[in-house]
């Protein structure tokens, strides 16, 4: 579905990413395990475009989509929900929904059901059902959190790049998400996922990818880097 | 200043001291004079475009005060010249502070009207006030004398070729000193700016005091140059061509200053030549296509943004071959070549040619990375005294209209301890962190700061009496580094005023030394020592969060505010933080802890306090809260921490 290989990417003269190759089958879920500054978010930034790669040949459904812009890469079907809770403060939650499936709307992409898809999201996240009226802007972080995720589904993409969909929430709301995840996936939709709490992105994930200084170290089922030494001594630890 | 630059500037000084013994034309001479008049405005006005990230429309009007100050002392009063040149510049300066005040309120488009009506304003009262002005019939000037000897075309010619080169000495120091990361730190982040004591407010007003000096120096000097002046010389025109001479030349840059002078003072006379706009056309296209082989020969600019670039200009060459008439076509030929400049080279021509040849927009990157003393400890020990709770707020209610985001909330912090302060995302957390330094002004309550009331202060002097914090969402100076974002936050360190900066005074080296050496020291404390001269919008999260800290540390806090300084970290990245938080208690920096992280708040809080819809649900010791029913249900949840 989604193929990576040798990412070379960075922001003016630092080199962040050193040759990384990623797959993600249809339908599967993958994590991007890896600490601070080792260039978790920049791979994602530079799949979907908002950051131009300096080398690469990345792949969606077998067309190459490296050096496109990122309105057009949303178009072929990824949506990227950014990390920071990125929605558009001054409008209501309907309509950063909608705006969610502006290509569906304008005809890049196949139109289906818009609005029975709004309400299909509405049901996953019960919470914004709430707040549909409400403006973006006030929505504690959580349901922030929430909105992007939303409105990254709205594109009813063939692949999702989560990032960090979890930071900065209540505990009780991060099982919240995690469990959201799962229900993505029942659903088939293809998750490209960073996460801060490594232990439970692997327990939701197929297969998993550890990145050290912008290359991959190791990488193999999600299972088995659980049990791993290493990815546990590393990652793993700290109670999570 | 870097050796490199010194030499470029001492070279490029006597090349323009020079012009005079090569040609003794005087249209030439005083050509070359307007353009280093107009870059010694243009100096001061990017201080408040490029640095302080404001619009200004009113520069033509402080010009015209500049000149007209010259004019008036000089007629009315029959001033010298050696008082008239100061005086100007005081003048001009005062008016620059009255410009400044709309700018504490709007921004934006309101600004630049609100300038624009500002420099109007100017242009009338200059043709209104025939008792000072003469009106539209203007003033005549003689060259100064100064001692005896009348100055003529040439000599004064020399007299503006020194007042530019001063002029380009002092902004260089100012803009490389506190003031100057000041002035930048209020276009990064104007929040994080009072919260780092460096308060918004007067640091807009210097600003534009500054600015203004230098628009009165320019101005004064070009009365003399033209030995006339007139109301009409001071249009909306003439602003506009400021402001497109900072876009074309490229913003925080002396040498694009220079370059957009130059081009709006030449550019409209090549244009009334068919001859000198081909050379220019052509020489233009060469230029661009030259740049950009080599920027694609080096792999640094790619085919489609470069293609615009080299068509247009070729284009353009073409073009002027093919008129053979310049007179009809003069100004549109212009407009074009100025919108396709502020178009297509969004960072101006030096930004441009900077790209291509492949360096980054690093001032100061010079900036030695050796501490003369790593084993000094950069933290200091917080002076001690016998209050025994460092913070006390009483009641506290924060109602944004109907809401109340806090709700009779009563907080105690003992000095020396790290308090933890958790709840549900929207209970109220974050804001009680603004209410705390001022950002907020509680609608209710009352909040003492070791014995002293916060309530009603600025965050700036809240700041300076000790309370530093972190922001939920990174408040970092994006386009400064992160030893200059530390720097910032040592802003108080300095007592240091305009004129240390500019002469460079023993004081000033002194504390900009002892400055950097701190600056390092803290960035070293947080383990982000080798990143000293990384912008910090380059910086990973993670790292960004702990310069956060570093910056909030060079205020020598006693009380910190970290408000979820793990989000987003992993597991060994927060054993990292947790132990910076345990080695800041250690220093005796009582720290108030929003976090979600449950590990880190039971390892490492003494109390922990519960938020739920404003109002304090529970509070105690870790175990004892983390056990609280209510606790549990509102926030814990099942099965987390």
């Amino acid at each position: 579905m989604l193929s990576i290989k040798n990412l070379e990417a960075g922001y003016g003269k630092v080199h962040v990413l050193h040759g990384i190759t990623i797959d993600a089958p249809k339908g599967k879920v993958v994590t991007l395990i890896g600490s601070n500054g080792a260039g978790k978010t920049t791979t994602m930034r530079a799949i979907s475009g908002m950051i131009r790669p300096t080398s690469s040949e990345i792949s969606l459904n077998g067309q190459r989509i490296d050096g496109m812009e990122s309105y057009h890469i949303a178009k072929l079907g990824l949506a990227h929900s950014p990390e920071g809770r990125r929605v558009f403060a001054t409008m209501t939650v309907t309509d950063n929904l909608t705006l969610g499936a502006f290509p569906r709307l304008t005809g890049s992409r196949p139109k289906g059901d818009v609005a029975g898809d709004l309400e299909k999201a509405m049901d996953l996240f019960p919470r914004l059902k709430e707040r549909r009226n409400q403006l973006a802007g006030t929505l504690s972080g959580g349901e922030q959190q929430m909105l992007a995720m939303a409105r990254a589904v709205m594109l009813n993409p063939e692949v999702v790049l989560l990032d960090e969909p979890s930071m900065g929430l209540a505990p009780i709301l991060v099982e919240e998400v995690f469990k959201i995840i799962s229900r993505l996936k029942q659903q088939g939709v293809t998750m490209l996922l960073v996460e801060q709490f490594a232990a439970a992105a692997l327990n939701v994930a197929d297969y998993g990818y550890v990145l050290e200084n912008g290359r991959i170290s190791v990488h193999g089922d999600a299972e088995r880097l659980k049990t791993d030494p290493a990815v546990k001594a590393a990652y793993l630890g700290g109670g999570h | 200043m870097n050796r490199k630059y010194f030499l470029a500037s001492v070279l490029g000084f006597i090349a323009l001291c020079l012009v005079p013994v090569f040609t003794h034309n005087p249209y030439y001479i005083h050509l070359v004079e307007t353009i280093m008049i107009y870059a010694i405005l243009l100096f001061g006005l990017d201080i408040v475009v490029g640095y302080t990230g404001q619009v200004s429309l009113g520069h033509a009007g402080l010009f015209g005060i500049g000149a007209y100050t010259a004019g008036v002392l000089f007629l009315k009063v029959g001033a010298p010249f050696w008082f008239i040149l100061p005086a100007s510049i005081a003048v001009t300066a005062m008016f620059g502070a009255i410009l400044a005040l709309p700018a504490l309120r709007v921004s934006g488009p309101y600004l630049a009207m609100v300038t624009l009506a500002f420099g109007t304003i100017i242009q009338i009262l200059i043709n209104e006030m025939t008792f000072l002005t003469e009106g539209p019939m203007g003033l005549k000037i003689p060259k100064p004398t100064v001692a005896g000897y009348k100055f003529n075309e040439e000599s004064f010619y020399w007299v503006v070729c020194v007042m530019l080169a001063l002029s380009l000495l002092v902004v260089h120091r100012v803009l490389r000193s506190q003031l100057g990361r000041a002035f930048e730190a209020l276009r990064g982040s104007p929040v994080a700016s009072d919260c780092m004591g460096v308060s918004v407010y007067r640091y807009k007003v210097y600003a534009f005091v500054i600015s203004a000096g230098f628009a009165g120096l320019a101005g004064c000097l070009y009365a003399y140059s033209e030995q006339y002046i007139s109301p009409n010389t001071y249009n909306n025109e003439l602003t506009v061509m400021f402001l497109l001479a900072i876009i074309m030349g490229g913003r925080k840059t002396r040498l694009g200053a220079m370059l957009g002078a130059t081009i709006i003072v030449l550019l409209p006379k090549l244009l009334d030549d068919l001859e000198a706009f081909r050379m220019v056309a052509s020489g233009l296209a060469v230029l661009i296509l030259v740049g950009a082989a080599l920027g694609l020969a080096a792999r640094r600019t790619t085919l489609q943004t470069m293609f615009v670039p080299v068509v247009g200009t070729a284009a353009l060459a073409t073009f002027s071959f093919w008129l053979d008439n310049i007179t009809d076509w003069r100004l549109s030929i212009f407009g074009l070549m100025i919108l396709f400049v502020v178009y297509y080279l969004q960072d101006g021509i030096v930004g441009f040619a900077r790209m291509l040849l492949g360096r980054g927009n690093h001032a100061d990157s010079d900036v030695s990375l050796q501490e003369e003393n790593p084993a000094q400890d950069a933290l200091m020990q917080t002076a001690q005294n016998d209050r025994e709770d460092i913070l006390v707020a009483k009641q506290v209610l924060m109602q944004f209209g109907g809401l109340k985001a806090i709700n009779m909330v009563d907080l105690k912090i003992k000095r020396g301890t790290i308090h933890g302060l958790i709840g549900p995302n929207g209970s109220g957390k974050s804001t009680m962190m603004n209410v705390l330094t001022g950002i907020y002004v509680p609608t209710a309550g009352a909040i003492e700061f070791d014995g002293r009331s916060v309530v009603g202060r600025t965050s700036s002097d809240i700041a300076l009496s000790g309370i530093a914090r972190t922001f939920q969402n990174v408040q970092l100076f994006g386009e400064m580094t992160a030893l200059q974002n530390v720097q910032v936050g040592l802003h108080h360190t300095f007592k240091s005023n305009f004129v240390d900066v500019a002469l460079h005074t023993s004081r000033y080296n002194r504390e900009a030394h002892a400055a950097t050496e701190r600056a390092l020291g803290l960035l070293r404390f947080v383990g982000l020592a080798e990143l000293a001269n990384e912008e910090a919008r380059n910086l990973p999260y993670g790292k960004q969060r702990l310069l956060e800290i570093a910056r909030a540390l060079a205020l020598d806090p006693q009380l910190l505010l970290l408000d979820e300084p793990a989000a987003g970290l992993t597991a060994p990245d927060i054993k990292e933080l947790v132990q910076i938080i345990r080695k800041i208690r250690d220093h005796g920096i009582t720290v108030i802890l929003i976090e979600h992280h449950m590990d880190v708040v039971m390892s490492i809080c003494d109390t922990v306090s519960v938020l739920d819809f404003g109002q304090k649900i529970a509070e105690g010791e870790p175990a004892h809260v983390q056990a609280d029913e209510k606790v549990i249900e509102a926030y814990l949840g099942g099965t987390a921490a």
